[in-house]
C-alpha cells in the first residue's frame, strides 16, 4: 500500500478515528495500532509480516537478554549476534543473489566447481529500513541510551506503518518516549501535518513523476539514443526527480504521523544548498546519514587515528552506504565517489589554503552530486560509460521543453532561496485553520490526481532499498 | 478551535554508556521550535472527514473504477466496499462529470476515444472472419525463397511490464540504427479493460507511430473474465477463455499488421514460479499461438519458453554464455535485466533475419 493510493486513503482515515478514539487507553490503541500497522505491511503480501514480526522478536530476545546482563564481554557478544542476526536477515533477503552471483562468476572464470544455488529471493517492502531501526534499538539497549521496552512498544516502533517502508529511519530513543504517555489530543499539529502530506503528494507525483516520464526514465534507460543536451538535462532532471520522490515520501510519512500525534526526525533540509560533501550528508537523509556514522563511522573509530584512518573510515562507510542502497555495482561505485568526494573535502581543508567563494563552492558541489546521481540511477556500468560518452556528442536537444526546466530550477532554485522566505511561508501554513486546509487538500488530491496516468502512480524510489 | 499550547518535547533518557555524543540532529524539537500551531485532535477528524468528503462527491467513481480493476481478493472487496456507495452518491450528485471536464487537461494519458475498443465487435467495423489467405503461410516453411529483406527504420516495442525492461535492451542494441519506440503500459492486460484497452491502445499506437514492425510482450497480469458470446462472464482458464483471450489478441495483431505493412513479433510468456499464475500462462501462451495462425506470414511467435524455462519448468538461473546466470526477478514473473538482456538478442536475431536494420 503506497500514501498515493485509494486504498490508503480509505485505510488512514479509519486508522486516525480509531486512534484518537482509543488513545487515551494505551491497553487498547496499542494492538490497535500494531494490527493497523500489520495490515499496511500485508498489503503488500503478507508473509513478510512473518519476517517483521521474527525481526521483532528476535532483537527484543537480545535487548531483554542485555538488560538482565552486567559482563560486559557477554554484553558485547550478546550485542554481535543480535546485529549479526540482522544483517544476516538483510544479507540473505536483499544481497544473496546479487552476491551468488559474482561468486558464482569468479569460481566459474577459475574452473572451480561448487556454485552457489541461483536462486532469487522476493525482497521485503521496507527490509531496510526496519532492520536499522532493530539495530539502532539493540545497540542503544547495549549502549544504555535506551531502557529495553515492553515487546508491544517495541513492537510499534518498528511496525508504525507511517515510517515503516521507507523512513525516515527512526531512533528508538526518538520513538519510544511518545509511547510512554497517550498523544495530547488538545495538542497536534493538524495543519502542519496536512500541509506536509500536501507538499509531499505534489513533490512526488507532480515533479518527480513528471521529470521521470518526460525526461529521466528515457535518456537513463536508452542513453545512445540521446545527444549531450538532453544527456545533461537527464542528469539534473533525476537529481530533482529523486529529491522530491523522497523528500515527498519523507513529507508524507511526518505529516500522517503528526495527525497520529507522534513526531519523527527531519529527513531532508534543502540538500542542494549544500556547500560541499560533508553539508550535503547533514542534508540529505539525515536518519540514514546518523545512522551511518553511529553505528559504523564512529564504530570504526571515527576521526581517530589520523586522516589516513578517517579516510578509510569514510571511504567504508559510504561503500557500505551505497550497498545498502541496492545490489549493484553502480551504488557500489557511488558510494565510493561520495567518499572520495568526502575524503577530498576533508584534505583539502587540512592541507590547503583554498577559500573559494560560496558561489564557486556550490557550483562545484550541486555538479558533482548531481554525476554522483548518474552512477546511482545508471542500472549497469556499462550503462554509465554510454551516458559519459554521450557527453561528447553535440546534437539538437529533443527533450527540454519549458516545463521540464522549470520543474528542475523550480526544485533546485526553492532550496537556495533565504531560509527565512521559506520558514515565513511554512509557519502561515502551520497556522492555517484545519479545516480550510482539509478543504484544500481535498482539492490539491483531485487536481494532482488528474495529473496521475491511468498506470497509478509508480512505486517510489525508494520502495525498492 | 483550540488555543495553541507548548507542545511537551519526547524525553530522552540520559546515556550510560559508550554512546556518542552529537547536538540534537533529529531536530524532533522542530515543530515547536518554530511554533507549529497545535490544535484538538477532533480538529484532524474533522479535516481529514471533510477531506474524505469532497473527495467522494468529487471522484467517487474513481474509487470504485480502482477497485473494479484490482484481482479479486480482500482489498478489491474493500475498495469496492466504499467505491460503489461512493460512485453511487457522486453520481446522483452529478458533480463527477465537471471534475472531469475541468481536470482532463491535466492527464497525461494519450486520448484513445474515436478508437474501437474490444467491446466492439469486429464485424461492426467493417470486419469479418478472414478466410484461409497466403498471408497463413510463411514462404520459408514451403520451401520457397525467403521474401527480400527491406529496410528496418521504425519499431515499436509494447506490452505490460514483461516488455520493460525489454524494450530498453532491444533499443540499445538497435541504437543508431532503428527508430525504437517504447510503449510499455504497466499493469494492464488484455483480458481486462479498466486500465487501458488494448484494441484501442493498439489501433492508437499504429495511427501515431506507424511502426514498420511491433514487438508485444504482454502477459503477466491476465486471467480476468472477459465477456462471452451472449455477454456471458467467461472465468480463466477454459477453452472458452482461451477462445476470448485469442480473439483479443487476434484483434490486436491485425491492427498491428497494418493489413500485411508491417511484422508482428509477439513474444509468449515463460513458465512463472506460481503455479495458479503458471495455469493463465500456459492458457496465454496456447492463445497466442493460435491466434497467430491467420497471418504466420507476418506476424511471428517469438516462443520464449523453451529458451527460459525448457519443458515449462520454471528456474531462477539459466546458462548464459556458459555461465549460470539468474534470468528471472524474485516475483518469479519477470526476466530481470540479464534476462531481458538476452532475449533482446534473441528478438533482434529475429529482426535481422526479416529486415534489414538502419535502411
Amino acid at each position: 500500500m503506497i500514501f498515493p493510493s485509494i486504498a490508503f486513503a480509505i485505510f488512514f482515515p479509519i486508522v486516525l478515528f480509531l486512534s484518537w478514539t482509543l488513545m487515551p487507553r494505551p491497553a487498547r490503541w496499542k494492538p490497535f495500532i500494531l494490527l493497523a500497522s500489520y495490515v499496511f505491511y500485508a498489503a503488500a503480501d503478507p508473509r513478510f509480516c512473518l519476517l517483521l514480526a521474527g525481526a521483532t522478536l528476535f532483537n527484543q530476545l537480545a535487548a531483554f537478554v542485555l538488560a538482565r546482563v552486567k559482563p560486559p564481554r557477554q554484553r558485547k557478544a550478546i550485542v554481535s549476534v543480535a546485529v549479526a542476526g540482522d544483517l544476516l536477515l538483510l544479507g540473505v533477503f536483499k544481497y544473496y543473489s546479487f552476491f551468488a552471483q559474482q561468486v558464482d562468476d569468479v569460481l566459474n572464470r577459475l574452473h572451480l566447481g561448487l556454485p552457489l544455488p541461483l536462486v532469487t529471493i522476493a525482497l521485503p517492502v521496507g527490509i531496510s529500513f526496519f532492520t536499522f531501526q532493530a539495530i539502532s534499538y539493540t545497540v542503544d539497549v547495549y549502549r544504555g541510551v535506551v531502557k529495553p521496552a515492553s515487546l508491544m512498544d517495541f513492537a510499534i516502533y518498528l511496525s508504525f506503518f507511517p515510517h515503516l517502508v521507507a523512513g525516515p529511519i527512526v531512533r528508538a530513543r526518538e520513538f519510544l518516549p511518545q509511547l510512554a504517555s497517550p498523544r495530547d489530543p488538545e495538542h497536534v499539529a493538524v495543519s502542519a501535518g496536512l500541509g506536509l502530506i500536501g507538499l509531499g503528494l505534489v513533490k512526488k507525483v507532480v515533479i518527480a513523476d513528471y521529470l521521470a516520464r518526460a525526461i529521466a526514465d528515457r535518456v537513463f534507460a536508452v542513453p545512445q539514443a540521446y545527444g549531450a543536451p538532453d544527456v545533461i538535462l537527464a542528469a539534473y532532471a533525476y537529481a530533482a526527480q529523486i529529491y522530491c520522490d523522497f523528500s515527498g515520501y519523507t513529507d508524507m510519512a511526518i505529516g500522517l504521523a503528526l495527525l497520529l500525534g507522534f513526531e519523527f526526525p527531519q529527513n531532508f533540509d534543502r540538500p542542494y544548498r549544500s556547500l560541499g560533501f560533508r553539508e550535503f550528508w547533514r542534508r540529505w537523509h539525515m536518519t540514514l546519514s546518523r545512522f551511518l556514522r553511529d553505528f559504523l563511522y564512529i564504530p570504526l573509530g571515527g576521526n581517530r587515528g589520523g586522516e589516513w584512518f578517517r579516510a578509510r573510515n569514510l571511504m567504508l562507510t559510504m561503500l557500505l552506504g551505497g550497498l545498502w542502497h541496492g545490489a549493484a555495482w553502480n551504488f557500489v561505485l557511488w558510494g565510493a565517489f561520495m567518499g572520495g568526494g568526502l575524503v577530498a573535502e576533508h584534505f583539502l581543508i587540512d592541507h590547503t589554503r583554498l577559500h573559494p567563494p560560496a558561489w564557486l563552492r556550490w557550483i562545484i558541489t550541486f555538479n558533482l552530486i548531481v554525476f554522483g546521481w548518474v552512477l546511482f540511477r545508471s542500472t549497469s556500468l556499462s550503462l554509465i560509460g554510454t551516458y559519459l560518452s554521450r557527453l561528447t556528442h553535440w546534437t539538437a536537444p529533443t527533450l527540454w521543453s519549458v516545463p521540464v526546466v522549470v520543474a528542475v530550477v523550480g526544485t533546485v532554485g526553492l532550496q537556495l532561496l533565504p531560509s527565512g522566505e521559506m520558514r515565513t511561508v511554512r509557519d502561515r501554513f502551520d497556522r492555517v485553520n484545519p479545516i480550510l486546509m482539509g478543504a484544500g487538500l481535498a482539492i490539491l488530491i483531485v487536481l494532482v490526481g488528474a495529473t496521475v496516468s491511468s498506470q497509478g502512480v509508480p512505486p517510489f524510489i525508494y520502495f525498492r532499498f | 478551535m483550540a488555543e495553541p499550547t507548548p507542545p511537551t518535547p519526547p524525553s530522552t533518557p540520559a546515556p550510560t554508556e559508550a554512546a556518542p555524543r552529537h547536538s540534537d540532529d533529529s531536530r524532533m524539537s522542530r515543530f515547536q521550535a518554530r511554533g507549529a500551531r497545535r490544535f484538538r485532535a477532533r480538529d484532524a477528524l474533522i479535516s481529514v472527514g471533510l477531506t474524505v468528503i469532497i473527495l467522494v462527491v468529487l471522484v467517487g467513481p474513481s474509487i470504485r473504477k480502482a477497485g473494479e480493476q484490482m484481482n479479486p481478493g480482500v482489498g478489491r472487496s474493500v475498495i469496492l466496499l466504499v467505491g460503489r456507495p461512493a460512485a453511487a452518491i457522486a453520481d446522483s450528485l452529478g458533480l463527477t462529470h465537471i471534475t472531469h471536464d475541468a481536470t482532463a487537461w491535466l492527464s497525461p494519458d494519450q486520448s484513445l476515444s474515436g478508437y474501437p475498443g474490444f467491446a466492439t465487435p469486429v464485424a461492426a467495423i467493417g470486419g469479418q472472419a478472414p478466410p484461409v489467405t497466403s498471408d497463413a503461410f510463411d514462404p520459408t516453411t514451403l520451401g520457397l525463397p525467403a521474401p527480400p529483406r527491406r529496410p528496418l527504420t521504425r519499431l515499436l516495442v509494447t506490452g505490460d511490464s514483461l516488455s520493460e525492461p525489454l524494450d530498453q535492451y532491444l533499443a540499445q542494441k538497435l541504437a543508431g540504427k532503428v527508430d525504437v519506440i517504447q510503449d510499455p503500459h504497466i499493469g494492464t492486460a488484455i483480458s481486462n479493460t479498466f486500465i487501458v484497452d488494448w484494441a484501442q491502445l493498439a489501433e492508437s499506437q499504429v495511427a501515431q507511430d506507424h511502426p514498420q514492425a511491433v514487438v508485444v510482450f504482454i502477459g503477466a497480469n491476465e486471467g480476468f473474465p472477459m465477456a462471452g458470446p451472449g455477454g456471458v462472464q467467461v472465468s480463466c482458464c477454459s477453452t472458452e477463455w482461451a477462445a476470448l483471450y485469442a480473439s483479443r489478441a487476434r484483434r490486436m495483431m491485425d491492427t498491428y499488421r497494418q493489413q500485411g505493412a508491417a511484422r508482428v513479433y509477439w513474444i509468449t510468456v515463460p513458465a512463472v514460479r506460481e503455479a495458479a499464475k503458471q495455469k493463465i500462462v500456459r492458457a496465454v501462451d496456447a492463445a497466442v499461438e493460435v491466434a497467430a495462425q491467420p497471418w504466420a506470414d507476418q506476424v511471428r511467435i517469438i516462443d520464449s519458453v523453451p529458451v527460459f524455462t525448457p519443458g515449462d519448468v520454471y528456474r531462477d538461473a539459466m546458462p548464459l554464455n556458459g555461465t549460470e546466470t539468474i534470468v528471472r526477478e524474485s516475483d518469479g514473473i519477470h526476466l530481470n535485466d540479464a534476462g531481458s538482456d538476452y532475449l533482446a538478442g534473441i528478438v533482434d536475431g529475429v529482426l535481422q533475419r526479416d529486415w534489414t536494420l538502419g535502411g
